[in-house]
């Protein structure tokens, strides 16, 4: 199941946390009144008095004339939505995030295991939440995305509202079509056929919606059913792992130079299994002695966390690195992070993951080395007079 | 181990030696090399399973017919790779082998440390079987690549095979467990005057999982196209 945690767009809410006299009232954010330009957010206040968001300035005054205007504070949105990224991800790396900056999904399959009662679940993420921002949020959970963020919709802070999987399409069947992501002209269509409600759409077939709406609506068809088909883009937490050390006296000699990579790839691979993250890029910095720096910079296939292996990606990198001076920093710095446990099925099931791994490995090895360099045969069953056109050489 | 067997064991190996008396260990696991005659000469059923295996002879002993015959064996039974330096792998001869090449990775580096870095990220990849093929006068600087190269190579039970020349360097004499030199003793011959295989002389020179010193003799045909 997927939970949707909704909040007020982050820019009210960093607004809320700059200025708490202005909670309660109407508050509107996008520029002055009598500026050009259009309402980017609204406080529930102002959009009781007739504000919409995209409205412009000048005409949300005259709905709303004991408004506040206010212009949005980018920097402090932006902390404010990764703030809620960030305290989601703590409770499960399951995080994703949604056009809408003021929602968030989470994945609840593993969190369940920790919390088997859904309402001590739901009652934990809202206090993580409110205790971060301020707000209180309200929370959905559906089979999918789409389901989970129009039940947050319906939803109200302390009060959450789950649909089970086996009553989605009874749950969406009551809503009207426009929680669909609809353009006007589709919307208009289907309200000329008499489709006013999801369960208009529920009740013809797919076939027949195909054959009037085209193969790029099934999306929109499918979302009638709770089948959300969008990608799930997970949260990156931004954990900067980096390590550096200054070499006094500097070194002139890789054998020295391998055993203190070696070192700091160490110190990495514990700083990414703190976080529970593995990398997939490595930069490693060297500066020299009155020389500009030598980045190389490491790729893996994989999310990698041990020092091995983070080891093994630098090793012959920084043998055919070309070093003019000697070397008076090293600086190792993990970017590309992601959730580690991605590769634990490989670790857990010895054969299922191998294939998997070679796969990563030849990959591997054809960045490192250039794609000729690991190569499979193939003898061609039409076998031509000469021996090198019987054998098909192709890119592993 | 009782303190006085204990003592009796360190006096027999300080006379005859630390390998006289032997501790009955449970058998080492073995990948087969697809010819019994070669599995019973290695005296634990084949190639040593995490360890490197030498396969040493001077030209036209047969030691890569030997090892590509291994390596169609192992095909059968799991992922292989093989590390070809010379660059004159003939994908059609470990066809007739009947060698599964879909299962087979040939390397081709450009060094020696490019080989040893693409065998590390294979075998820990999980391929099964790997075969250096070292062409002679391209040893200079393995001794430095193999210890980091074959605890990996225990890590991932995987089974390193090294055609080498016959006078192969002190430091992988040194890291193999298992050596095995080839002699060709005469070539097979069919009726019709054509070649058909050689008649080989094996000895194990060396061995760290079963007695040393064997020989044996067999005939190794070449597949018929």
């Amino acid at each position: 199941m997927i939970a949707c945690v909704r909040t007020p767009h982050p820019s009210l809410v960093a607004a809320w946390l700059t200025s708490p006299g202005l909670r309660g009232r109407p508050l509107i954010l996008g520029g002055r009144a009598d500026e050009r330009g259009v309402v980017a957010a609204a406080s529930d206040e102002a959009r009781l008095q007739g504000v919409a968001v995209g409205m412009s300035l000048n005409r949300a005054q005259q709905f709303a004339p004991e408004a506040i205007f206010e212009p949005v504070d980018e920097m402090a949105t932006a902390r404010v939505h990764q703030s809620l990224l960030a305290t989601l991800h703590q409770l499960t790396p399951d995080v994703a995030v949604d056009e809408d900056p003021g929602c968030a999904f989470l994945g609840l399959d593993r969190l369940v295991l920790r919390w088997p009662d859904s309402s001590q679940l739901l009652a934990a993420i809202e206090r993580a939440v409110a205790g971060a921002l301020g707000v209180s949020p309200a929370i959905g959970v559906g089979s999918s995305m789409f389901v989970s963020k129009v039940a947050a919709g319906q939803a109200k802070p302390g009060s959450p509202v789950i649909v089970k999987a086996e009553a989605t399409t009874m749950f969406l069947a009551q809503l009207p079509i426009e929680v669909l992501p609809l353009d006007d002209d589709v919307r208009e269509y289907l309200e000329l056929l008499g489709l006013r409600r999801i369960a208009g759409l529920q009740s013809i077939s797919r076939a027949a919606f195909r054959r009037q709406f085209g193969v790029k609506l099934l999306d929109i068809y499918d979302l009638a059913f709770g089948i959300d088909r969008r990608r799930w883009r997970p949260f990156k937490h931004p954990v900067r792992i980096q390590v550096a050390e200054p070499l006094e006296p500097p070194i002139d000699n890789l054998e020295a130079l391998q055993f203190i990579a070696r070192a700091l790839a160490d110190r990495i691979s514990a700083d990414l299994l703190e976080h529970g993250l593995g990398t997939r890029g490595l930069r490693v910095t060297l500066g020299q002695e009155a020389a500009k720096p030598v980045i190389i910079e490491v790729r893996f296939a994989y999310p990698v966390t041990m020092a091995g292996e983070l080891f093994d990606g630098i090793r012959p990198r920084l043998l055919r690195a070309s070093i003019s001076a000697p070397l008076e920093r090293i600086t190792l710095r993990a970017g590309r992070l992601e959730p580690a446990y991605v590769r634990q099925p490989g670790l857990l099931i010895r054969r299922d993951g191998f294939a998997e791994s070679i796969a990563d490995a030849i990959a591997r090895l054809q960045e490192e080395y250039g794609p000729a360099m690991i190569q499979r045969a193939e003898v061609r069953a039409d076998a031509a007079p000469l021996p090198d056109h019987r054998i098909l050489w192709k890119p592993a | 181990m009782s303190d006085r067997l204990q003592q009796a064991v360190t006096v027999l190996q300080t006379r005859f030696g630390s390998a006289a008396p032997r501790p009955a260990a449970a058998p080492s696991p073995a990948r087969a090399s697809g010819i019994p005659e070669l599995d019973a000469l290695t005296g634990i059923g084949g190639w040593p399973v995490g360890r490197l295996s030498l396969l040493t002879g001077p030209r036209g002993s047969g030691k890569r017919t030997l090892a590509q015959r291994s390596l169609a064996a192992a095909s059968r039974e799991g992922s292989v790779a093989y590390i070809d330096l010379p660059g004159r792998l003939d994908p059609e001869f470990l066809s007739r082998l009947d060698t599964r090449l879909d299962r087979l990775l040939v390397v081709r580096p450009k060094s020696l440390r490019d080989a040893m870095a693409s065998v590390r990220v294979l075998a820990r990849a999980g391929v099964d079987f790997i075969e250096i093929d070292l062409p002679q006068g391209r040893s200079a600087g393995l001794d430095a690549e193999l210890p980091h190269l074959l605890h990996r190579i225990a890590e991932a039970e995987c089974t390193l095979l090294l055609i080498h020349a016959a006078e192969s360097d002190d430091a992988i004499r040194y890291y193999a467990s298992l050596s095995l030199s080839l002699q060709r003793s005469a070539w097979v011959l069919g009726d019709d005057g054509d070649l058909r295989g050689l008649q080989v002389d094996a000895t194990v020179v060396k061995n760290r999982l079963a007695p040393p010193g064997r020989r044996a003799s067999w005939v190794v045909p070449y597949p018929i196209a």
